[in-house]
């Protein structure tokens, strides 16, 4: 089960309105290398992992869950005070006609989520291969929004948030290590 | 220093705090036997537990692990009560 807390993982901090800022940090809202895929990625792997990186496969999903939080954060203040006229410049014309202001699970083009953003294998090696990857691919897209992004709190959080990843690929890479180590010593004794 | 800047501070240390437990804890997860880390672990859950009581005891549990002071409830604290946390 979860409990929440009513408290960001890390801060973020908006001053001006920028839609057009927003939409592009939907990609990693509800796009295929988001926060919401992550989550749900690791969620449903960690049933069918030896019990080794249960753990850790609980603990990332469970991070990614507060990451999720970040950013509806963001796209909530970015956008919270924008006028049709500015979201339709934003390019969120067809977002408000169908949602108004609230948030919805779609990437910066305006794509809705989908399950087949997420892979599973059954097996752990290759489940952890494909999250490593996940990792990295969300890094750079973290890397691409601090680009185009001149938002000095929004930058902040995009940059803690880009390190997350990197320790996240970090600890899938151990744990394929820990795999491996176990598949050897059994093929000794 | 105002009421809410001084609600701002101490969240920040909840914040800081709960995220070296977060560090820890995933490192752990892959260095199960590493007995200095499982130390530092232990002292920064204690250390974030210090730093919530602090929060919690003026403005409220952050989470329904915590039960509400006396002294919360009197002064109208409720837990469905804004800001959530992208009110702030």
């Amino acid at each position: 089960m979860w409990v929440y807390e009513k408290k960001l993982l890390y801060p973020v901090e908006v001053t001006t309105c920028n839609p057009m800022l927003a939409r592009y940090i939907m990609e990693q809202y509800g796009g295929a290398d988001g926060e919401l895929a992550a989550a749900l990625r690791y969620m449903n792997q960690r049933y069918t992992v030896p019990d080794k990186v249960i753990g850790l496969l609980t603990d990332i999903s469970t991070e990614e869950f507060s990451h999720l939080e970040m950013l509806a954060t963001m796209i909530y203040k970015l956008t919270k005070d924008a006028t049709p006229e500015q979201l339709e410049k934003a390019g969120l014309g067809a977002h408000f006609v169908n949602h108004g202001h609230s948030l919805f699970y779609e990437n910066a083009g305006g794509v809705p989520f989908t399950a087949t953003y997420i892979q599973s294998k059954g097996d752990p090696i290759a489940d952890l291969y494909e999250d490593i990857a996940a990792e990295e691919k969300a890094r750079a897209t973290y890397q691409w929004l601090i680009d185009i992004s001149d938002d000095p709190g929004i930058n902040d959080a995009l940059r803690f948030l880009r390190e997350r990843e990197n320790i996240h690929s970090l600890r899938f890479r151990e744990a394929v290590e820990m795999l491996k180590d176990e598949r050897d010593r059994k093929k000794i004794f | 220093m105002s009421v809410f800047d001084e609600r701002m501070a101490l969240l920040k240390k909840v914040q800081q705090t709960d995220f070296v437990v977060v560090e820890w804890t995933l490192y752990t997860d892959t260095h199960p036997d590493d007995e200095d880390a499982l130390e530092q672990w232990r002292v920064a859950i204690k250390d974030a537990a210090a730093a919530r009581k602090q929060y919690e005891n003026k403005f409220g549990p952050i989470s329904l692990k915590s039960a509400p002071s006396r002294q919360a409830l009197e002064v109208g604290w409720r837990w469905n009560q804004a800001p959530w946390p992208w009110q702030l």
